[in-house]
This record gives structure tokens, sequence and C-alpha cells, in this order.
């Protein structure tokens, strides 16, 4: 066992807050992100600036120009990336399209768009969500016809993230079985500009980008597959798997800046002649916010380590911790925006914008009340009759 | 990172895993073969006091290591043995104590001869232990202390023959510079104890009177005003050990498998999708704190400090253990009542209700919840009073 970071996972992490520090000021976060309302959402100079950094290519391997890092490297950034409460695509790109393409593409589709991805000169994102299937992945109205040796897509794809400034969208369709059967999903790579492709473009509540996308009769090759016909469930849930890693690492930088902010914040507010946070009441909830933080943090690298381990648990803890990530979540954002009083309410301060992703962030990929649900359908229960010693307690 | 055992740490578990299996007694066996269990513990090389320092005859692990056994041992039932000397009185001596007090107590507290117990709290002392009052005054030709006052919530003082001790030296300056940590033999004339009885009809607990005890001054550890110092340490291996979490993992896990025995309508109260969901949300929030414990372990093992993580262990730790026992009770449903009766509802009833009263001291003994959270204030946050 090991927990250590490696040197080059703290030059990373530096080199973001470095990065933070110059184009994500503390003071002008409000203003920054107001400014991101409109297309494509977020600034192409830093897109290129990552990828001169190398970020882009943390988690591709070095044969196809990345520098082969793994999960616990992803986590670094994304966490820095979310202290920061930055913009630009990572999330959609390096790790829903990059974590599709590895994870499923061959070696054709992977040669010839990974070493752009890494360039900052291609993006793409996973269209994956339907109105109907709430949190559902294997509900897929969506359907791919196969035609003259082609595939003809229709349907609606909703809430794509980024899809207004990605070159392709991962696409899943169903070429077979019921709406909501788990076999017959297969994952699609359409370009974002094909014919009969139409998007309605929009900002979200936290000031990122989404695209309610309609697919008709487009024709895309066998070539355009991703993964297997028929077995794209088990790569979405892989791909949401990564998902779920990445958000959860990103709300964890976001938790500690939630209570280290209501920390200076209450440290230095002085009513009925004393600091807001000699009071005890106040003291206490920055105390439960801290811990929140640090058990959440603690399932994020549990989870992490074992997804990359393909350890068995794997599944079970990812469940847990989005399950985690938005009950301690809501709670350190609702804290920390209650302890701001009147500044809590207001978009100057960073606080209500970590408030706001972290809602956002609940409700993607399953929220805390779904991923409950499912953790309850993996919880081990132990073989063996009922067991009346209670002790050692 | 890596959360995988390197080969010599699976290795270990193995030997641990076989280890149990040949010579841990079983049922009935648990006291007979009391003697021979810790001697196959001794033999392994100070398997017997598993948190001491290989000078003082321990095994020396790492952090990692410490954590294979807690884990290995969490799911079957140990010969329980007191951690007042072993585990919280042991580390003062050997950090504090003169080398005649470490010859003379050390082999008698890891052969389980001479039971301990602590010397803490008083009526007017709790959380506030540092205002603490029980006299001790040192005699003119310096050979004693006379002690005077009372102690309680002294768990298992009817049974120890020992108890350590804070006692008050001096009431200039600070209150914590006027404290001295003294050894008391329990036989001394002068000192009774009284019985107090806990909610459920236990007694583990006691107050202790001291009526002009006289203490001999070689059993005062360290120096004279500087007890409080000492006892600081001491109550973080106490906090250490509170957490409990593999012990509540097991827990957990005894508690599926009673709530699958326990029958409603024709299916199990483990198919009821209430229960088992706050099932769930319970074990997610353990794995979740075993591996705090784990980044905590990782960081003493690196510098020699516990990290941040492990401010929340105690805090966090006993909650769990409470909603393990709350969760139990809500699965004995009406047999919540059963007092410790054979006859009546689920077997596991029988104990039930009774871990569910005592463990509500959890979160009060060894630093309350409140005062643990002005503690993470103060230290971790570094938020001023």
């Amino acid at each position: 066992m090991d927990f250590k970071f490696t040197e080059e996972q703290q030059m990373l992490r530096d080199s973001i807050q470095k990065f933070v520090r110059e184009h994500y000021p503390a003071d002008r976060v409000g203003a920054r992100r107001k400014a991101f309302r409109k297309a494509p959402g977020f600034a192409e100079e830093n897109w290129q600036q990552f990828a001169d950094l190398g970020w882009l290519g943390v988690p591709f391997p070095e044969e196809l120009g990345g520098i082969g890092g793994d999960l616990a490297d992803v986590m670094v950034v994304m966490e820095e990336l979310g202290k920061g409460l930055v913009v630009e695509p990572y999330f959609p790109t390096v790790v829903l399209f990059g974590s599709a393409l590895m994870l499923g593409g061959n070696a054709d589709q992977q040669q010839s768009l990974v070493p752009q991805l890494i360039e900052g000169k291609l993006r793409g994102t996973l269209a994956y969500m339907e109105e109907q299937a709430r949190y559902e992945l294997a509900d897929v109205a969506t359907t791919a016809t196969a035609r003259d040796g082609k595939y003809l897509l229709n349907g609606t794809k909703s809430l794509v993230l980024n899809a207004d400034s990605a070159d392709y969208l991962v696409v899943s369709a169903r070429t077979g079985g019921d709406r909501t059967a788990r076999e017959g999903i297969t994952l699609f790579l359409v370009p974002a500009d094909a014919e009969g492709v139409k998007r309605v473009d929009y900002p979200t509540i936290d000031v990122l980008r989404a695209s309610e996308v309609s697919f008709e009769n487009v024709a895309v090759g066998e070539d355009a597959i991703l993964g297997s016909v028929g077995e794209g469930l088990a790569l979405l849930e892989a791909i949401s798997q990564r998902a779920i890693l990445a958000l959860g690492a990103e709300s964890v930088g976001m938790m500690e800046m939630l209570y280290r902010d209501t920390t200076d914040y209450t440290s230095q507010r002085v009513q009925f002649e004393k600091p807001l946070a000699a009071f005890q009441s106040v003291k206490h909830r920055i105390v439960d916010m801290f811990v929140q933080t640090e058990l959440t943090r603690s399932l994020l690298y549990r989870a992490t380590m074992e997804v990359q381990g393909e350890h068995e648990d794997a599944p079970l803890d990812v469940h847990g911790l989005k399950h985690m990530v938005g009950k301690a979540g809501r709670f350190v954002g609702q804290s920390a925006v209650q302890l701001h009083g009147g500044m809590g309410q207001t978009e100057e301060l960073r606080v209500g914008h970590y408030f706001i992703r972290l809602a956002a962030i609940d409700a993607q990929f399953g929220d805390t009340d779904y991923h409950l649900g499912r953790y309850t359908e993996l919880m081990p229960i132990p073989e063996g009759e009922p067991d009346a010693d209670l002790l050692p307690f | 990172m890596d959360i995988d055992y390197t080969q010599e740490e699976r290795q270990f578990q193995q030997q641990v895993r076989g280890f149990l299996d040949e010579n841990l007694p079983r049922g009935n066996e648990m006291w007979s073969k009391r003697d021979a269990w810790f001697k196959s513990l001794q033999a392994q090389g100070g398997w017997d006091v598993p948190k001491w320092p290989a000078e003082f005859g321990g095994p020396g692990w790492t952090p990692v290591q410490h954590y294979i056994w807690d884990r290995e041992t969490a799911g079957r039932s140990l010969p329980p043995v007191l951690p007042f000397g072993q585990v919280m009185l042991a580390p003062i001596l050997m950090r504090y104590g003169s080398k005649e007090q470490q010859e003379r107590f050390l082999p008698d507290i890891r052969a389980n001869k001479v039971n301990w117990c602590q010397g803490y709290s008083e009526p007017g002392a709790g959380s506030d232990l540092a205002s603490l009052k029980t006299r001790a005054v040192l005699s003119e030709d310096g050979s004693k202390y006379v002690v005077n006052g009372t102690k309680i919530w002294t768990t298992m003082g009817h049974m120890a023959q020992w108890m350590f001790c804070l006692t008050r030296t001096s009431s200039e300056g600070p209150k914590q510079e006027g404290i001295t940590f003294l050894l008391i033999n329990m036989k001394t004339p002068g000192i009774t104890v009284k019985p107090i009885f806990t909610l459920g009809g236990s007694h583990h607990v006691n107050q202790v009177f001291f009526d002009n005890v006289e203490v001999p001054v070689e059993n005062r550890v360290g120096e004279e005003g500087k007890g409080w110092t000492y006892a600081k340490g001491l109550l973080q291996h106490e906090r250490s050990g509170i957490a409990g979490i593999s012990r509540t993992l097991t827990a957990l896990s005894k508690l599926k498998k009673n709530a699958r025995s326990v029958r409603v309508g024709d299916r199990t109260l483990l198919d009821d999708s209430s229960y088992k969901r706050k099932l769930a949300e319970t074990e997610i929030e353990l794995r979740a704190l075993e591996f705090a414990e784990l980044r905590s372990l990782a960081d003493a093992q690196q510098t020699g400090e516990p990290g941040t993580a492990s401010s929340i262990l105690k805090l966090k730790g006993t909650e769990l253990q409470q909603r393990v026992q709350e969760l139990t009770i809500e699965a004995a449903g009406p047999y919540a009542l059963n007092a410790g009766f054979k006859e009546a509802g689920p077997k596991f009833s029988k104990m039930g209700m009774m871990m569910y009263l005592n463990g509500r001291a959890a979160t009060v003994y060894g630093g309350c919840s409140e005062v643990q959270k002005d503690v993470i204030a103060k230290r971790v946050l570094g938020i001023k009073d």
C-alpha cells in the first residue's frame, strides 16, 4: 500500500495552481464566469496552454503522445481545476471522450484522434443522456439502423456537455433490443458537423455549456463503431465510472475550498464584538464541513485506486463515492453559503459558484439517491447463520 | 498511489490468518485456553503486545501491518485484554517512566497479571479535565504523597489492582501546570470504590474516593507538575483505539446476517428497501472512514505524525458505532424490549439493547464529540477562540 503523491503529481498540481492564480484569481471569479456565458464558453488560448503544458495528455499512453498517467494523475488535475472553478472543457474532452476512445476505440480510431486531442486541436464529448432516461445509462431510445454497410442514427440526446465546441460526439444508440434493455446498445463516433446533426446550445446553471442534439438519418460507417456492436452498455458504465471519479475529485477540491473560505470569512467578520468563528455553533458547523470533506476525500482515493487496479470492490465504492459526493457536497455547499450570510447569496464570492457547481455535479451521472440505490443492490451480504455474539464492540 | 498490499504485506496477512486458525481458542475454550493463547502470541515475537515498540519487546510492525492485524482479528472473538495497562499506560511508562518503573510494571502488564484503571475524570472535571482537584501533597521528608479527593467514571475500578492517576500538586499558574502523574496501589488504606450503575443496569464504572492515601514518591511518573503533558500523549493512544472501525465493520457484517434472519411477512428484513438503504448509507461512511484511517497510518509512517485525517477518526468512528447499534435494535423490532433473556425473540436481541445503551458513552468518553470539534477547529483549522 502506498498513499503518497509522486513528485510528478506534485509538479502537476503546482503547475495547475499557478495557472489558476494567473487566469482565475479568486477576486474575479464572478466576473470571469459571467464572461464565459456565450459560446464557446471558455478561452481557446487557455485550451492551447493546457495542451502545451501536457495536461491534455495526462491519461493517454506515451505511444499516442500522452504522458502515460493513471487515474490518480487525473484526480490531481480535476481537483485543482475544481478549486479554480475552471471552465475549459477538460472533463468532456479528456475524461468522457478520452475514456471512450481508450476503453472502446480500436488502434485506428485511437491513432487518428488521440494525438490531435493531446495537441489541443480536437475536442469531443459524450452524447449519452436522453430526457426520459433520467440516470439510467441503459435507457436509450435513439436508434442506429444498419443499411447498406452504414448505420443511420435517429433520436435526440440531451444535456450534451460542450457539444458546441466539440469536433466529435460519442453517441449511444440502439442497434437492438427494447428501449431499456441492457443488450443492444452501441456507441458511435459521430463528427459533430455530420449531415443531419442539429444542435440547440445553451448555458447551464453552473455557467458551462450544453446542447440538445438531434440526429436525423445521420449516416456513419462501420468504422465509427466504438467497441462491439450491441455491447455498448458495459463501455458506457466504464466511462461513467471514470466520470464519477473525475467529478468526485473536482468536488473534493471545491469542498476543501469551501471550508477554508468559510474559516477565513468567519474568522475576519466581527459581529457582537467577536469573530463569527468564535461562536461555537459556527465553529462546529465548519468542523462538520471539514469532516465531510475528509470522508469524501478518503472514499475518492479508495475508489480511484480500486478502479485503477481493477479491484473487485471498485463498482461498489464508485457508487458509494457518488452518493457521498452528492450528500456531503450539498451539506458543505449549503453550510458555506449559510455561514457567509448575505455575502453567500451573491455572485461576487466564489463560495456561491462552488455551491452551484456542486449542485450541478450531483445531477450528473446519477445523484446521491440513485447511487445509494445502486450501492444497496451490490452491497455484500455475508453468508452464514445469524450471530448473537455482538461483542466486542 | 497503490491500494494493493505488497508481496510482503500479503505474506504477513497469510501468516496472521494461519496463526489465528491454528491458535485462537474458540467458544468455551476462550477462558480455559487463555494462557496458551498468550504464550503462542508471545512466541511469534511480541504479538501479545502489538502496539509496543521493538525495544520493549513488541513486534515493531509497520502501520500497514497493524491495519492487517486489526482487520484479521476484528471478525473473530479474541480473549479480551483490558486496554488500560497495555495500550494506555505502557506507552507513558516507556517514554516518561524511570528504568525502575519500567522494570517493575511492564512485565506484569504484558503478562496480564495486573489490571489497571484510569484516574482522570472527577465530578467537577470532565471535558475540562485540567480543572481537576484531587490533591497530592508531598510529605515533609519527601518520601510520599498524601492524596485526597475523588475520581469518577473509573472503568473497572472495582477489579483493578492499580490506578494511574492525575493529581493536583500545585494551584499556582496555569491549571495544566500543577498536575502530577501518580501510580496508586488500589489496596492502599483510605481508598473506597463505589459502583455506578449505568443505563441498562451494567456495572463497569465507579467512583473512587481517596482519604489521606499515601503514595510512595517512587510511584510518581516523570517530574512533578508535568502530568498533563504526559497524559495528553496518552489520550491520543486512547482515541485511536476508540474509533474501532474494524470492529464496527464486523458488527455491521453480523447485523446483516441477523437482519436476514428476521422475518417480515414472507420475506426478511434485508428485503425491506428502506432498512437496507440505511445499512448501505452507514456502510459507505464506514468504508470512507476505514480509508481515512489508512491515510492517517500512511502519514504516520512517513512523517511520524498521524496527519489531518486522523482528527476525524474518533469523532466519526464513535458516531458510526452508535449508528450500527441503533440499526441493531431496529432489527430486533419488538424484541428491543429484551433485557437479556435467551428465551424471547431472536438470539441477537438479547445483547442488542444492552450494546445500544452502553454504546451511548462512546461519544462522551475519551474527549466528548463537542470537545473533539473544538480541538479540530483549533488545531486543524486554526480557528481562534
